[in-house]
């Protein structure tokens, strides 16, 4: 990365009649690799590197970016950036939420370098959890392992003085499994995500997990049988907890669809001023908080400072069950006249930083999950999704197990086929009233942003029941 | 331009003297420009301009691939590769590069897209005809999107080319009330024929259409879908004909080529044409692109291929290759016989449904999924829109909805909408018997 073309960059822009500019370099060498049926299909390797540079002039954003590092072409970005800001010709001026600058450098350790291991070394790890899958009394003709190994290096510089260098490695891996028994097929897709070194694949158990999955969905098709629609008490496992905290608490808290920015894409928010649902209104129980935590160490949304250069904090979305705290950065906080909390991501040195999401799980509770099953009577178990979405309000969602099994007098019977809730936000987290103490996560790509813009984040939370909740 | 075609040759020669024996380059000099808005004004233009060449090797049938920026470091990156190569795994299910000497079809790009000296007065035109068809109450966003790249091709087998593609979108969604929107696209390969107050006129129609909906009931109904949700389920169903989500059983089409997948009056194909906003004349193999008919007359005939691929069906690459699995284009849905107020009047009990998004699979092989329908949702009785609806959940079966086409309309729209009606398709209107739709409890 050639930091002083950066700093050039930032000082042309500065000679611009502009309200505030920064510059956002990064580089990251990428290094990915895709197994089909054990076959190593293809090993990709790459350098992506480039800066970008976001202009606010006369009440409008322009937003530039390059891979060609020279002075020219620097210049070039900034005229087109300025050019762009003073065309959009706003009724309604944007400002920044006034911050501090911060001059820092962070990074994330690593145990074991990724860069360290071989690439003969990282094939032959992935390839083994390939060969694992085959040594078991399961059909499973078709697998789908994909590996992404990334160290990015940022630097991000504004006109008020934030002068930020980090250093993030990240490895994330999925598994796509069909296992095929009697004529029937099943499959199960999962991902796993971390920021730091390699020490990742051994703590992931990936091998593991994928042979659990493997034989759960062979239990699905020769043991599970329909469950009888109705309303009953579900117990959401870690897993189905987090996908539902994500969805319906912090994609609906973003600042930037409540205030209609995403209206065309992503969509709007529930949660509006002028509705009924807005900070301070209940949204659950008592026993629901659900925060978005980017400064947990080695998670796969992990980071210290956002990228507008803000430090990185907890955020309380739903606490006791009321509506709490909206993700923002400078855009949307300054609209609301507070202070952003570090919200803004960007998938890519030539991608619009946006509110996102971090880590954003369900804080635990004092049961355990054998206490909490133990109280139910009639009701189902769902450990693990496949299907699922949300509508673009984020209020109506639906959430069908992969994993799951018939509860019956406080006990576990035998596997449920698919089985299905479809319910809104409300009627969701009002329904929760026990929550376990121990908190799993599992790491996800999430998708918002035009372009598209795949961010990592972990989604999480410890078992919660709800009780009396129609599921079919 | 041949200085870029010689550099990127001179990759693919270099690569070659190491010691590869096949060996890919293209070289792609992107220039991207985007305008989002919200709420009737711009909120950001994003410009971004990529200088990049991707390059594919085969050595002793491994397969590796790089990117190189800005013809960057050339030598140190191929040699890297190399090593990497050496290191891998043989793929006994690579079937080389295409072979041979081409000609391709002239290039009919516009330069002038990216040209636009202020791209936000189609911006403008659009939300102004969404406003003179809803009122001046509604409030709309979106995007404005513009493309124009040149690709320059070489590889080691024989295909050498060049190409310019370009394209001009916008995607406009307009609320008359906070839970009536309608959505309308426009997309273009040139700025002749643009026209984005189309799109904003669509999107307020449906809008004002759509005030004050109520709750949907679950049933089994017919459905009605316009071109911007029919885009969505023409690129569900297309995805699934690449060989390569054959392979992985990513696919309602797994052992189904020869056999009947939909009403004999379904065609579908795959076809790169000069008015898409994917045009291209060669695929990333550099095999010349082509019409392929995949669903002939309601027969699966044929999976999208590279020359991998293609090999291990037995079958010849359909010019689909992307840098490692084949994908398709453009998807064209075959003209129907039936007008639009014709499939209205024939529907007793249905649903007109004008977008969706959050598409998502229980089982790709099976085809039990869902999605969202959003913006205008409408009752259908006895022939004629009777309300607006909201909150219900499309539940069914992607075969089966294949199966259950009942009517393709006379008119078609070219449509392309962020990663939902994906790839871009020529979408007709299509009617759908028997779609199961469910609700919140």
């Amino acid at each position: 990365m050639e930091k002083d073309i950066v700093d050039y960059t930032l000082e042309y822009a500065r000679g611009k009649d502009v309200e505030y500019a920064e510059v956002r370099a990064q580089s990251q060498k990428l290094e990915q690799l895709m197994l089909k049926n054990g076959i190593l299909e293809a090993f990709l390797s790459s350098v992506n590197t480039g800066f970008c540079v976001r202009i606010l002039a006369n009440g409008g954003i322009g937003f530039a970016s390059t891979n060609k590092w020279t002075k020219d072409e620097a210049k070039g970005v900034v005229d087109l950036a300025y050019r762009f800001a003073k065309a959009a010709k706003r009724k309604d001026k944007i400002k920044f939420a006034e911050e501090k600058a911060v001059e820092t450098t962070w990074k994330v350790e690593q145990k074991k370098k990724i860069e360290d291991v071989d690439s003969e070394t990282k094939i032959k790890q992935f390839l083994e959890v390939d060969k694992a899958l085959t040594s078991q009394t399961v059909n499973v003709p078709a697998r789908v392992i994909q590996a992404i190994m990334q160290l990015t290096e940022k630097y991000f510089v504004n006109t008020e003085g934030s002068r930020i260098s980090s250093f993030v490695p990240k490895i994330a891996a999925f598994g796509f499994i069909t296992v095929v028994e009697q004529g029937k097929s099943e499959q199960a897709f999962k991902q796993f995500g971390y920021s730091g070194g390699w020490e990742a694949f051994d703590e992931w158990q990936m091998t593991e997990n994928l042979i659990h999955d493997v034989n759960v969905l062979k239990e699905v098709i020769t043991k599970a049988k329909a469950v009888k629609p109705g309303t009953m008490d579900l117990v959401c496992g870690p897993e189905v907890t987090g996908i539902a905290a994500h969805e319906s608490c912090g994609h609906p808290m973003e600042a930037d669809r409540i205030l209609g920015r995403e209206m065309s894409q992503a969509g709007r928010s529930f949660i509006y001023e002028g509705s009924s649902f807005w900070i301070g209104t209940r949204i659950g129980t008592d026993v629901v908080t659900i925060v978005d935590d980017p400064a947990i160490e080695h998670s796969y949304g992990y980071y210290k400072y956002d990228d507008e250069g803000i430090k990185a904090r907890r955020r309380y979305l739903y606490k006791n069950g009321f509506i709490n705290e909206f993700l923002h950065n400078r855009e949307t906080a300054a609209k609301l006249g507070i202070r952003s909390n570090a919200s803004s991501r960007s998938a890519n040195y030539d991608r619009e930083a946006i509110v996102r999401m971090a880590n954003t799980f369900v804080l635990p509770g004092n049961m355990t999950k054998e206490e909490i099953i133990e109280d139910v009577k009639n009701g189902v178990y769902m450990v693990s999704f496949t299907e699922w979405n949300i509508d673009d309000k984020r209020f109506n969602q639906r959430y069908v197990g992969r994993e799951a099994y018939l509860i019956e007098n406080g006990e576990l019977k035998h596997p449920v086929a698919r089985p299905i809730i479809e319910t809104t936000t409300l009627k969701f987290w009002s329904a929760v009233d026990a929550v376990s103490k121990t908190v799993e996560f599992d790491a996800a790509t999430c998708g918002k942003g035009d372009p598209m813009q795949g961010m990592p984040v972990y989604t999480g939370g410890p078992a919660i029941r709800l009780r009396g909740v129609y599921v079919k | 331009m041949s200085e870029i075609l010689n550099k990127t040759e001179e990759i693919v020669k270099k690569a070659k003297t190491l010691g590869a024996d096949e060996v890919i380059a293209k070289t792609t000099f992107g220039k991207y420009r985007q305008t989002r808005f919200s709420n009737n004004q711009i909120d950001i233009t994003v410009a971004w301009n990529d200088y990049l060449t991707d390059i594919a090797l085969s050595w002793k049938k491994r397969v590796v691939a790089t990117q190189i920026r800005d013809f960057q470091n050339v030598d140190g990156q191929l040699k890297q590769l190399f090593e990497i190569a050496k290191v891998s795994k043989e793929n006994p299910m690579f079937g080389g590069f295409a072979k041979g000497k081409f000609k391709y079809a002239q290039s009919s790009a516009d330069k002038k897209v990216v040209e636009l000296e202020d791209p936000s007065e189609y911006i403008l035109e659009a939300i102004e005809a969404a406003k003179k068809e809803a009122g001046q109450d509604i409030n709309s966003g979106g995007i404005l999107f513009t493309k124009f790249e040149d690709v320059y091709l070489a590889s080691s087998e024989g295909p050498i080319g060049v190409d310019s593609r370009s394209a001009i979108e916008i995607s406009i969604r307009a609320f008359s009330q906070r839970e009536a929107s309608g959505h309308s696209v426009e997309c273009s390969s040139t700025l002749n024929g643009f026209n984005p107050s189309r799109a904003g006129l669509e999107a307020g129609e449906i809008a004002k259409l759509a005030r004050n909906p109520k709750a949907g009931d679950e049933g089994v109904y017919s459905v009605i879908l316009n071109p911007l949700f029919a885009g969505s389920m023409l690129g569900m169903w297309t995805s699934m004909v690449s060989a390569f989500n054959v392979m992985i059983q990513l696919s309602i089409f797994v052992d189904k080529l020869g056999q009947k997948v939909s009403r004999e009056f379904v065609t579908m194909k795959d076809n790169p044409a000069s008015y898409s906003v994917s045009n291209r004349v060669f695929d990333d193999e550099g095999v010349p692109t082509r019409e392929n008919v995949f669903i002939d007359r309601g027969i699966l005939k044929t999976y999208l291929h590279n020359t991998s691929t293609a090999k291990i069906f037995k079958a010849e690459t359909t010019g689909n290759a992307g840098l490692v699995v084949p994908n398709p284009w453009n998807v064209e849905m075959g003209l129907g016989n039936m007008g639009k107020d014709e499939m209205f009047r024939e529907t007793r009990n249905g649903l007109y449904l004008t977008n969706t998004w959050y598409t998502r699979f229980q089982n790709y092989k099976n085809g039990d999924f869902s999605t969202i329908p959003r913006d205008g949702l409408f009752l259908i009785e006895n022939g004629e829109i009777k309300r607006s609806l909201k909150d219900v959940r499309l539940s069914d079966n992607a075969l089966n909805m294949l199966g259950n086409i009942a009517g393709i309309s006379k008119e078609r729209k070219h449509v392309h909408w962020w990663g939902e009606a994906d790839p871009p398709s020529l979408a007709p209107y299509i009617l759908i018997e028997n779609v199961h739709i469910t609700k919140s409890k």
